[in-house]
């Protein structure tokens, strides 16, 4: 009898659920609130022991605010900065010295003033040895953090270098009051007491958390900007795949995603209500041709390759146009690309005559072209788990075979493939970079990267290293564009790496929303000002 | 009987050890390095840290007597390579949401295959029971994520008959006690029904064999010769003679539901066990790989033993010596 009962009870609990979620789509708009869905993981709030993810930070600039903020305009010239806590800044004569006034409003969510005592404070954590920070790199140059008085704070840095605001603005500025009960040796022991002592100075609080589904925004009160945020509560909710997150935008679960994929970007195009918008990201996919193996010793033959490869054909059909084809590591959103490259064309008759140039001629007639009877077959690897790369790797196959190349794609496991690659232990293979606005593109082409470095196709070339050199040294950056103009054209010219293609970010979102505006720094930009019309 | 269970259970101690040392092994010895910096800026000495930090630049057996002495004497798995998270804090976030789906996946999946092997039963080769077989095996052989994705699109997105994903409503913090509850079905039902679909073919082909050989036997002839209607012979008498099998698929199946979990808390995002463990494989979060193998090898072995214990109590032709 019991189980009869309980059955019919768990019937109704499930059709009563069920006609409720239908009923629930009539509710009204609640326009003080926003849904935002995307793939992310926050296990805490404290950036030096977190992920670091583009997601991870885009969350973390809602609750802590860094000095100065980087603007996304890197499309017109170096970067530049913008007043966050800091009010102004300037430096000395030498440019060794860095002072900056923290703004008289700021104060932290708990009332408590944001001081030049928490610019040291997360200065020493950002360095400590304990803390293990990973981009702990970017404090180098500072040799101390003196605080002046409690609203100003100096930076003495070792050199006068281009990146001295970037070095000074990575990292958010923390809450010395809060943390500094816990020793930096035990930071990364409980990455969760950071929840529990959480106090912000950005836009947002954090109302509620529930792991691995979503995290709860509030509009912080004792934010310094007035009228911001626009909406008093933004919910972000995690999903671990792009099918998912367009799902729960069709549905109408959450009014903006961010991190589609292109697939999922067609679903949403043109359906009425909802705007899909793709902006520049600082990615660009490649393959780095191993330049120790005797198949990519010599430029002419690299250069064929890059003939021989329809990069337009992957754009169209993998990334669905969501894409460009790539012709520079400097890529096109970029102040420094040098846009006078001529790309090399999909000829594939080009091709065959620069590779039989080279030396490649098919001397056995096995359909395989080959030199000093080295046949020109390799292993072309690219990451397990990277679906886009590996439909490339075939694209590529397909490509080279019809040229006379046996390339054979293989799928390696991320940290091993890249182990590999760092050993110079591979043929051929395809990696992403993410670009960063300094522009110091020494650890993909200096020859001093080449030993265990990023430089995977062990590409030696002095008037490279002597660019890459000057253009690290000097001040201004913008009076290096002639340097940076000639390194691409070398690059170009040399190949050690075929560019494939720059993708582009997509997010969509309901069209009632206004001042959605992610951009290549953070999905979540000017979060603070979205709002419903 | 506590003779028996306290076999069992060292036996479970002892295959839980070997599963773990297994795990250990094939993921230490796996190429690649786990703490190489995604971000080719960072310098390879924080790689170095970090290795010192977790204990990675120790020699490989000393490792693992750690990481065992920790996991058998502390339950500790370590921390998240990732996310920096104590793992068995992370795992016990992941895995009530797993139990409670694999939970509803198995009910859905004994109420249909019961249901359909006892509709099938009652009318053995006619047009209804050649339906119920070839429905049940075109179930069993759709794949999970197949199933998955056509029922948010059609059921969730299109008709909007359930939630398209997640386990509740956003800010669901706000409900009431029961209201939260609803809203928890209200996201369940689709994603167990999905999970429970893959096993329910099977389990419906084994209710009617069941129930079909249950007519054939001596106590079938009798119960029919009693005058019992053929509802009541087959409900009861025939159900009491399928059940210790059906109990028998029930272990089997627990494997089947921890890995069909995955694949649907990833088209469902759900948040549990699946998700968690398909991220730190793509991650090479190593600690949560180990840990999450564990823990379904626990739940894995728990099921096995469950059923074991239970069948003792249903059949009485098995004797526990």
């Amino acid at each position: 009898m019991i189980p009869v009962v309980a059955m019919r009870l768990l019937a109704a609990a499930g059709l009563a659920a069920m006609l409720g979620w239908g009923c629930a789509s009539d509710i009204p708009r609640d326009t003080t609130r926003l849904t935002v869905g995307m793939r992310f993981e926050y296990p805490t709030p404290n950036e030096l022991i977190g992920p670091a993810t583009l997601t991870y930070s885009a969350i973390g600039n809602q609750f802590f605010l860094p000095l100065m903020a980087e603007r996304p305009d890197f499309r017109d010239g170096p970067p530049t900065w913008a007043p966050a806590l800091a009010a102004d800044w300037e430096f000395s004569e030498d440019r060794l010295r860095l002072t900056a006034r923290l703004r008289p409003d700021a104060v932290w969510s708990d009332g408590e003033p944001v001081t030049a005592e928490d610019v040291r404070f997360s200065w020493l954590a950002q360095t400590d040895a304990n803390v293990a920070w990973d981009y702990s790199f970017s404090k180098e140059s500072i040799a101390d953090v003196e605080v002046v008085d409690a609203a100003t704070v100096r930076f003495h840095l070792d050199a006068a270098l281009p990146t001295a605001l970037a070095d000074v603005s990575t990292g958010l500025i923390l809450p010395k009051h809060a943390w500094e009960q816990r020793p930096f040796a035990e930071w990364r022991s409980d990455p969760g007491w950071f929840f529990e002592n959480l106090v912000t100075s950005g836009p947002f609080l954090l109302e509620n958390r529930t792991p691995g589904q979503e995290l709860v925004l509030g509009r912080n009160p004792n934010y310094f900007e007035d009228g911001l945020p626009r909406l008093e509560r933004i919910i972000l909710r995690s999903a671990t795949d792009s099918a998912a997150l367009t799902n729960l935008l069709l549905s109408g679960e959450v009014d903006v995603v961010s991190g589609l994929g292109a697939t999922d970007a067609q679903r949403i195009a043109n359906r009425p209500g909802l705007r899909l918008i793709a902006y520049p990201n600082r990615q660009f996919t490649f393959v780095s041709w191993n330049t120790r193996r005797p198949w990519f010793q010599d430029a002419e033959t690299r250069r064929a390759l890059a003939m021989a490869i329809d990069r337009q054909a992957m754009v169209d059909t993998i990334w669905h146009g969501y894409a460009e084809v790539g012709n520079s590591p400097i890529i096109s959103s970029v102040w420094a690309h040098n846009a006078g490259l001529e790309p090399w064309r999909y000829d594939p008759p080009a091709a065959r005559d620069a590779l039989a140039a080279a030396g490649w001629t098919d001397g056995d007639g096995d359909g395989i072209l080959d030199r000093d009877g080295v046949p020109f077959r390799f292993e072309l690897a690219t990451f397990a788990g990277a679906p886009a790369r590996w439909d490339a790797m075939q694209m590529i196959q397909a490509d080279l075979r019809a040229v006379g190349i046996d390339a054979q794609p293989r799928r390696v496991e991320p940290g091993a493939l890249i182990q590999r690659m760092r050993d110079k232990d591979f043929d051929a293979a395809a990696s992403a970079f993410a670009i960063d606005t300094s522009l110091d593109l020494r650890y993909a082409f200096h020859s001093q990267s080449i030993p265990g470095g990023d430089n995977y196709a062990a590409y030696g070339n002095p008037e490279v290293d002597r660019l890459l050199d000057s253009f690290a040294a000097r001040p201004d950056p913008s009076a290096g564009l002639e340097d940076l103009h000639r390194l691409q054209r070398i690059l170009h010219d040399d190949q050690p790496m075929l560019v494939l293609w720059e993708p582009l970010s997509l997010a969509a979102f309901d069209v009632e929303l206004e001042s959605v505006a992610p951009n290549a720094l953070s999905p979540l930009a000017n979060l603070q000002e979205w709002a419903w019309r | 009987m506590i003779r028996f269970v306290l076999r069992r259970l060292l036996a479970a101690a002892v295959l839980f050890l070997i599963v773990l040392t297994l795990a250990f092994a094939v993921v230490a010895l796996a190429p690649g390095d786990p703490m190489a910096p995604s971000d080719p800026r960072i310098p390879p000495e924080q790689a170095e840290r970090l290795r010192a930090l977790y204990g990675l630049d120790q020699p490989l057996p000393a490792q693992y007597l750690r990481w065992l002495g920790a996991v058998v004497l502390r339950w500790d798995w370590g921390q998240s390579y990732r996310t920096g998270q104590p793992v068995a804090d992370l795992l016990f976030d992941a895995l009530p949401p797993t139990l409670l789906l694999a939970g509803a996946a198995l009910l859905a999946q004994y109420l249909l295959g019961i249901g359909l092997g006892l509709i099938a039963a009652f009318r053995p080769n006619s047009r209804l029971d050649l339906s119920v077989r070839v429905a049940s095996l075109l179930v069993y052989a759709m794949p999970t994520f197949w199933v998955g994705l056509m029922a948010v699109l059609v059921l969730a997105v299109g008709l909007g008959l359930a939630p398209a994903g997640g386990m509740t409503s956003a800010a669901a913090f706000e409900l009431g006690p029961a209201a939260a509850a609803l809203d928890v079905l209200a996201h369940l039902w689709l994603p167990a029904l999905v999970l429970g679909l893959s096993m329910a073919g099977d389990i419906a082909r084994y209710t009617r064999s069941s129930l079909i050989e249950f007519q054939a036997t001596e106590a079938g002839r009798a119960a029919r010769a009693r005058g019992l209607s053929e509802t009541r012979i087959l409900l009861v008498h025939g159900l009491a003679h399928a059940a210790p099998r059906l109990l028998q698929l029930a272990s089997v199946s627990a494997p089947l539901l921890l890995s069909g979990a995955v694949v649907a808390e990833v088209v469902f995002a759900w948040p549990g066990l699946g998700t968690a463990t398909l991220l730190a494989i793509q991650s090479g979060d190593i600690p949560v790989v180990l840990a999450a193998t564990a823990y379904g090898a626990v739940l894995v072995i728990a099921a096995s033993l469950a059923a074991d214990l239970l069948l003792t109590r249903l059949d009485p032709r098995i004797r526990v010596e």
